[in-house]
């Protein structure tokens, strides 16, 4: 934790991820976005790099949308934090899916909402790319960060690779790398 | 209908085995779901793909839909509860841990190696978004006042997004 003394509550916990649960449209990679966003920058619940940690821990297994909130939320508060956090994302979406489903099989028809996703898909990516440029200032230094964020780009957009082994492939990377340079010192 | 139980064990299974992203979902759920139980139709399994991407939850709110038409409401909150229990539980245990593996030499400066890779990930989630949404020039455009008022102000991203929204539906 960085200089907050005092617990956030869990009231607060609950109420911030709810909100991010509720305007997150647009997927994964924009509740992450919109998590940086408030965690990081305005409350200054988790750092920087804890947050790009859990990121990348959040790939082993589920969605890392929720995991990224489950992981600020246990930073906070242990494990209730996590649990509510958790509860609090998923929550708006859960209602909506209830409330769609329900007049799907009643209707037999889709509510017309994709219009509504047509303006916050746009702006959805400027804030990944906001996201993204901070985060790289921060986190790249050198040719070698450089090369792995370009690689590790190139291997999403053009192979298609899954984020769990790109990561997979950065952390054997940066693990013979920091080996060797133990070896060598 | 089909017992709670039933649609706990199954969605506790797959929350188990749901590993990198949620795209691994849509065939093994299209399997359990359409061929397995008979719970859905094709075409309904996919409108409710549709609509569970209507959400900001993960594609895996699939669960709830599925949930639902498969034990009503309580079918609905069974299998959302199960098919996130898994994960949240796995990360709770990393933040358990997360500072004594942080105080691992060869941990943290793995972690700290591979963070260049995550902010790639990022951009090229921009980029693959991009894409398939960038279709027009309104859009462009959305995009830079987006970008802008992200960058260089201060207001509340959740108020950029409701704004877009209500943008995309005046202009749709």
């Amino acid at each position: 934790m960085s200089n907050n003394t005092q617990k956030v509550s869990l009231t607060d916990i609950f109420l911030t991820f709810a909100k991010i649960g509720l305007t997150g449209f647009g997927g994964g990679m924009a509740i992450v976005a919109l998590v940086e966003r408030v965690c990081v920058r305005e409350k200054n619940w988790v750092s920087a790099e804890e947050f790009m940690h859990g990121l990348a821990f959040g790939q082993i297994l589920g969605p890392f949308s929720l995991n990224i909130c489950t992981f600020t939320g246990h930073h906070l508060r242990g494990i209730r934090g996590g649990v509510i956090a958790a509860i609090g994302f998923i929550l708006p979406s859960f209602l909506l899916v209830t409330l769609l489903s329900w007049i799907y099989f009643t209707y037999n028809k889709l509510p017309q909402l994709q219009a509504a996703l047509k303006g916050t898909n746009p702006v959805v990516i400027g804030l990944i790319v906001v996201v993204a440029i901070d985060m790289g200032r921060k986190q790249i230094k050198g040719s070698g960060g450089l090369l792995m964020a370009l690689v590790a780009f190139a291997a999403s957009v053009f192979l298609k690779l899954n984020a769990a082994w790109i990561l997979l492939g950065a952390a054997l990377w940066s693990l013979c790398f920091s080996y060797f340079r133990k070896r060598l010192t | 209908m089909t017992s709670l139980l039933t649609i706990a064990w199954i969605y506790i299974r797959i929350g188990l085995i749901f590993v990198g992203g949620g795209y691994v979902l849509i065939p093994l759920l299209n399997h359990i779901m359409v061929e397995q139980y008979h719970w859905l139709t094709l075409r309904q399994f996919l409108d409710g793909l549709a609509l569970s991407q209507l959400t900001p939850g993960p594609l895996a709110m699939l669960a709830t839909f599925t949930g639902f038409r498969a034990g009503g409401f309580p079918g609905a909150l069974v299998a959302t509860v199960c098919i996130f229990m898994p994960c949240v539980a796995l990360m709770l245990v990393v933040g358990r841990n997360y500072d004594r593996l942080k105080r691992i030499d060869i941990i943290s400066s793995t972690l700290a190696g591979l963070l260049p890779a995550v902010v790639g990930m990022v951009a090229a989630a921009a980029w693959n978004l991009g894409v398939s949404s960038l279709t027009g020039i309104k859009e462009v455009l959305i995009l830079l006042v987006g970008f802008a008022l992200f960058k260089w102000t201060k207001i509340s991203p959740m108020v950029v997004i409701m704004g877009a929204g209500l943008v995309g539906l005046l202009l749709g």
